[in-house]
């Protein structure tokens, strides 16, 4: 637990915003990465849980939102995604932190290894900001966000998806429910196919998947070397692909 | 600053003082509810599990101040009566708790699931245990208790949990005639399967699924741990570490520490006696050499001791650690055991005030020799020779409760240590010259333990809140955090193992070298012995004509090995079985076939044993050596392949299925060969004295880690008295109150600790019958017999212990009855299982999947067999974790880069591989009522089971722990 000095909880978006005008403050949705922070810190936290953000539904588009503060639990259940996204949010975490950690939570950490992520960057998911400031609200693609990363002092407030498509995914860990060294998650929609790749890069990325290591130059670790990770890329793809072409 | 938050806890309104920095978790302790426990900081072990409006979530990572307005459940809501609600009972029915540690959180997730799903699938019970880890269960039992749960719940029946009872497939010397043809029984995986002995009478408590005796109280989550009380005017602890794997402290400026507002002490080597000491929890005198001290000038890898603080608040004490300025002369620092003793090796400890060191120039602590035969004849002469080399890494037990302590100074002021700990009657001894009090003005009290596994065979802790204690006359309260408990507590020694085998051309062995490097880190601790024991158990599972076992323990700068559950054996017997696979192999020969030619049976030598060890013994000094004198292996050996469907083996349609062009399937298996206690070294004590009414307290210094120990030990006391087991109260262990006992390792406990039941609960028998025999006017007090409650004259007369102990203590000749014993063995009966494993492995990525274990075990007569099956089950899980995923990984200057669970990666429940247990009953003479050790084997031959069945699948042989999937994808990449 970091050395939390301050608890506020605003019941705006607009109270929300001025109080992340400040750089000592950061959101919290669920906890589980903030507050999981070992490292001594002196910052104050700002509660989002009573801005409403929370929902799940269907938009009228034919896209689902994730309000920012639903639950990977929420989204688990939530009947309007395909079974394979569903799937990947109860994967996301175990069962005792899946009921906090939160959708924008898992969009800011932006975490390389997240396949939920990649699943969301594969059906299109665009990510709704407000702020900084009172300035209103965008919209940005996940990847793009993913790439440029979140401004200081704005905020999260929804995700939405395009559940539709048919969908495979493959994985290599070093068990069964481990965070895969390298994941991949494809979608197929009308002869068009969205590879996104979890562990090659700083953060999950979508790739051609005609040529899927074409640009990466992922780091390695002690669970997989960068070459290995490449291999990776190209094999879960290539399965992936087999999965959504059979 | 506080915030004032208000929530629904446990049905009722709650109102809290909180600082904004409070997590749930200790806000609800605060509160009372001791079932939330520390795991870790970031809610990964699911201890600290809550319903969180509803939904289980972990407590560790909610602030509590984002609690206000929600609604909290703990288990305490449960325990609205003395009764258990039916969650509960289902949990305590199956034995599944071991430590019971996160047992509310368990319990908890089976209510929120339950509530939603009255019929769960198990995968989605496996879901929800998903967020609890569990080292020591598997979750095996605990799936089937929510299984059992829910099906009460939904109306049905509860059979009684009990093993399933099979006959025997072989006569017990000779293998099974018809190899693994037949069909594996069908029962629930946690259901244990027993193999009688014809030679084990039938008893009315031993050999019975007893419940636990700890059972209720951990299922409702009461105070029962370290933590779980709280000291008027306790301070905390923290404890400065090196950033460094070697390092001078030049010097130490404390003065900004101690200006912290509510720090009361800051200890280092400027102002703490130096007094060298060994940290091993072992038998006087502690193997040397005694390297440490409390704190020192140099520091000898990264997470080695600097200084302490003792504040009035933890964040007080982390604000402190960080404040005080130390300037280190940063030294070389060296790893690998391998190159530790180069001579251009940085020198660990050239300290003058060390001794006892073989060779500190080279890091070399101890060189360890035995010999038995001509090896090297036998090796120039042999028509066949084979050497290989392996190399074992790194792992941490990690028990879910970290290494806690506290110390205070009582109104004697004797020195008090609560404390976590497998051996606190060793802790006592050791503790007391570190900090210049007399044995017999220290008590250490032991509670109940989340978990050992070897790293609490420690003083590690202890030292540094008794000094604070002394320097503040207050309390004080230390826990290590969960990256602590990585690179600061203990580990297992990595080693590189080299065999060279001569064997004949029929496949009898000739000759067996064993060379052996062992890494102790920068301490000696537990190196000596469980070096010795790696050689024990590399050198006396087979026979042969000649053995050597030449052993250095060198020094090196990684976080301290230590004793880890198994303690050596894993690590010979994965070359071991490794080795004689391939020489197998090599040969044209089965691998079961050749194996079985040269392992030890009944009547054999365990030839090298007595030259190994802390009391080793020259060959003219024995009038003869130990012989194995029972062994249920071919039994284990034909109800593992029945089970395991051995033949697939060689069935190349199931070994590559056509549907999954990349997959191929595996079957493993493992000879395994361990140890029960060490002989006359290990000793326990037990107490036993009759209560007015019929029923007795026990007392033993034994040490339950959450093994069942103390349930085992009151069964054997129960059977002997005629009573059940609820009439023992069982208590242990606290210095001042129980007989001594080593504690608990070297799978001692059951055949030393119950041992001494057995002889204390004989004693108090005999005075039993004597009044018995008073009352009842018998003549012969032998003739009277003792069950239900009762003692029986001949003629079927009887009388009530109580009535006895109405007599005996308050109406005539009064006397307390009581019996008093120790046990100490001259033997150490070998228990011997089969370990099976199947494997897929994915050859385009490495990837290996466990899909299922089996061990057949024998382990003497198990005790209660749903504990032992607990063991083997829990212990199987471990030691797959060092087979496949577990290793402390550091960069290149030493330093840990996955010190938490996640990257450290353990098994959780949603992922496991189907396991199965078999316990193959023998009558071990030696042992109390027929029991050898069960608790350490299921370490041993996972590993290399699950390398033999990688073998089998790919063809492609891997020396290096573990198998994570870019070391075998690049040995399938070598290997094509």
């Amino acid at each position: 637990m970091p050395l939390v000095t301050a608890y506020h909880r605003p019941r705006s978006l607009d109270e929300a915003l001025d109080l992340l005008s400040s750089p000592r403050r950061v959101a919290l949705g669920g906890g589980t990465t903030l507050n999981a922070d070992r490292e001594p810190s002196d910052l104050e936290a700002v509660d989002l849980q009573a801005l409403g953000l929370d929902r799940v539904a269907a938009a009228d588009d034919g896209r689902v939102r994730l309000g920012a503060t639903a639950t990977l639990d929420a989204v688990r259940r939530c009947e309007l995604l395909p079974e394979s996204l569903r799937e990947l949010a109860r994967a996301e975490q175990p069962s005792t932190l899946r009921t906090l950690a939160t959708v924008g939570g898992l969009v800011a950490r932006a975490s390389a290894e997240s396949l939920m992520l990649a699943g969301l960057l594969a059906h299109e998911a665009r990510v709704e900001l407000a702020g900084p400031g009172r300035a209103g609200s965008a919209e940005s693609g996940l990847g793009e966000l993913l790439a440029a990363g979140l401004r200081p002092g704005s905020l999260i407030t929804a995700v939405t998806v395009d559940p539709s498509g048919s969908t495979a995914v493959s994985r290599t860990g070093r068990t069964p429910a481990d965070v895969p060294i390298v994941g991949a998650y494809g979608r197929r929609t009308d002869g068009f196919v969205a590879m996104a790749l979890t562990g090659v890069a700083d953060h999950p990325v979508l790739v051609d998947v005609h040529d899927p290591t074409a640009g990466l130059d992922p780091a390695g670790d002690f669970r997989g070397s960068r070459d290995y990770r490449l291999h990776l890329a190209g094999t879960l793809t290539a399965r992936v692909m087999q999965e959504l072409y059979p | 600053m506080t915030i004032d938050i208000t929530f629904e806890l446990n049905g009722a309104a709650a109102t809290l003082a909180v600082e904004p920095h409070h997590s749930l978790r200790e806000a609800l302790r605060r509160l009372g509810m001791f079932s939330v426990r520390f795991g870790s900081d970031s809610g990964e072990t699911g201890a600290a599990a809550v319903l969180y409006d509803g939904r289980l979530a972990s407590a560790d990572v909610i602030l509590a101040a984002s609690a206000d307005g929600h609604s909290v459940t703990t288990v305490e809501s449960l325990n609205v009566s003395p009764d258990l609600h039916p969650i509960q009972t289902a949990f305590v029915a199956v034995g599944a708790f071991q430590s019971g540690y996160s047992a509310g959180a368990m319990i908890l997730g089976t209510l929120a699931l339950l509530r939603e799903n009255p019929d769960p699938s198990e995968d989605e019970i496996r879901d929800m245990l998903s967020g609890i880890l569990d080292r020591e269960t598997a979750y095996v039992k605990p799936v089937e208790a929510v299984k059992r749960a829910a099906a009460v719940l939904r109306g049905a029946e509860s059979e009684p949990f009990a093993p399933l009872v099979l006959e025997p497939l072989t006569d017990g010397y000779r293998p099974a005639p018809d190899g693994d043809t037949g069909t594996a029984p069908e029962a629930p995986h946690a259901v244990p399967r027993l193999v009688p002995s014809r030679e084990v009478p039938d008893m009315a408590v031993v050999g019975k699924p007893e419940v636990k005796v700890d059972a209720v109280r951990l299922a409702k989550g009461n105070p029962a741990f370290t933590d779980d009380i709280e000291p008027r005017g306790m301070l905390y602890a923290k404890v400065l570490r090196s950033p460094h794997a070697h390092a001078r402290i030049l010097s130490i400026d404390d003065s900004r520490a101690r200006a912290v507002p509510g720090v009361h002490a800051v200890l280092h080597h400027g102002n703490t006696p130096r007094v060298k000491y060994a940290s091993g929890g072992q038998s006087w005198p502690n193997p040397h050499p005694y390297d440490q001290v409390s704190f020192d000038d140099r520091v000898r890898h990264v997470g080695d001791r600097v200084a302490a603080v003792a504040a009035e608040t933890i964040e007080a004490a982390e604000e402190a650690v960080r404040l005080i300025d130390v300037t280190y002369e940063v030294l070389p620092a060296v790893f690998d055991e391998r190159l530790a003793m180069d001579p251009d090796a940085p020198k660990i400890h050239d300290e003058e005030d060390t001794t006892h060191i073989c060779d500190p120039e080279r890091n070399l602590v101890h060189h360890l020799a035995a010999q038995r035969g001509d090896v090297d004849g036998n090796l120039a002469a042999a028509p066949h020779v084979f050497e290989q080399t392996f190399r074992v890494h790194q792992v941490q037990q990690c028990p879910i409760e970290p290494h806690i302590s506290m110390a205070w100074l009582d109104s004697d002021e004797r020195m008090v240590v609560r404390t976590a700990t497998q051996v606190p009657f060793h802790t006592r001894r050791m503790l007391a010259p570190l900090i210049d009090m007399d044995i017999k003005d220290i008590r250490v009290i032991k509670p109940r333990i989340g978990g050992g596994f070897g790293a609490k065979q420690e003083m590690l802790i202890e030292d540094i809140v008794a000094h604070l204690a002394i320097a503040t006359r207050r309390p004080v309260r230390l826990e290590l955090d969960r990256a602590e408990e990585f690179y600061a507590s203990r580990t297992r020694h990595p080693q590189t193992i080299t065999f060279r085998t001569a064997v004949d051309d029929d496949g009898t062995l000739l000759a067996q070298d064993m060379r052996l490097i062992g890494n102790t880190g920068p301490y000696g601790t537990h190196g000596f012995t469980v070096q010795i024991v790696s050689g024990l158990r590399g050198l006396t599972s087979y026979n042969a004509a000649s053995k050597r076992f030449d052993c250095h323990v060198v020094y090196t700068n990684i976080p301290v090995p230590g004793a880890y559950r198994g303690y050596g054996a894993p690590q010979a017997e994965f070359a071991l079985e490794a080795h004689m696979e391939d020489i197998a192999g090599a040969l044209g020969l089965d691998p079961i076939e050749f194996k079985r030619r040269n392992w030890v049976k009944v009547g054999d030598e365990m030839d090298i044993a007595p030259h190994l060890g802390e009391r080793a013994v020259a060959e003219e000094e024995l009038d003869e050596y130990p012989k194995v004198m029972s062994s249920g292996i071919e039994e284990c050996v034909a109800q593992g392949m029945r089970e395991m469907g051995w033949s697939r083996r060689n069935d190349e349609s199931w070994k590559a299925p056509p549907d999954r062009p990349n997959i191929r399937r595996g079957l493993g298996f493992a000879f395994c060969m361990h140890g029960t206690a060490i002989p006359f070294l290990d000793m326990g004590g037990c107490s036993i004295k009759l209560n007015d009414d019929g029923s007795f307290n026990m007392l033993i210094g034994a040490t339950d880690l959450g093994t069942g120990a103390d349930t085992v030990i009151g069964q054997i006391a129960a059977e002997v008295l005629g009573v059940p087991l609820d009439d023992i109260k069982v208590y242990s262990s606290d210095t001042d109150m129980t007989p001594f006992d080593t504690g608990a390792y070297a799978s001692s406990t059951t055949y030393i600790s119950g041992t001494a039941a057995l002889r204390a609960a004989e004693a108090v028998r005999v005075r039993l019958k004597e009044r018995a025999a008073m009352l009842l006017e018998v003549d012969e007090p032998c003739t009277i017999e003792l069950r239900d409650r009762r003692a029986y004259a001949a003629d079927g007369r009887s009388v009530t212990l109580e009535e006895i102990a109405l007599d005996s203590l308050h109406w005539q000749e009064q006397e307390q009855i009581m019996g008093t014993a120790s046990h100490v063995s001259p033997d150490c009966p070998p228990p011997f299982a089969a370990q099976f494993a199947e494997v897929e492995v994915d050859t385009d990525t490495g990837q290996v999947t466990v899909t299922k274990l089996v061990m057949a075990v024998d382990c003497g007569v198990a005790i209660n067999p749903v504990t032992a099956s607990g063991q083997v089950e829990g212990g199987m899980i471990q030691a797959l974790g060092y087979a496949h995923c577990e290793e402390m990984v550091y960069d290149d200057d030493g330093r840990m880069v996955n010190p938490s669970f996640g990257p450290y990666k353990i098994y959780r429940a949603d992922e496991m591989p189907d396991t199965v247990v078999y316990l193959v009953q023998t009558m071990e003479d030696s042992g109390p009522f027929g029991a050898k050790a069960v608790a350490e084997i299921p370490k041993d031959g996972v590993a290399p089971a699950v390398r033999n069945a990688i073998l089998n699948a790919t063809g492609v042989a891997l020396n290096d722990l573990p198998f994570t999937p870019e070391r075998v994808w690049a040995a399938l990449q070598a290997q094509a």
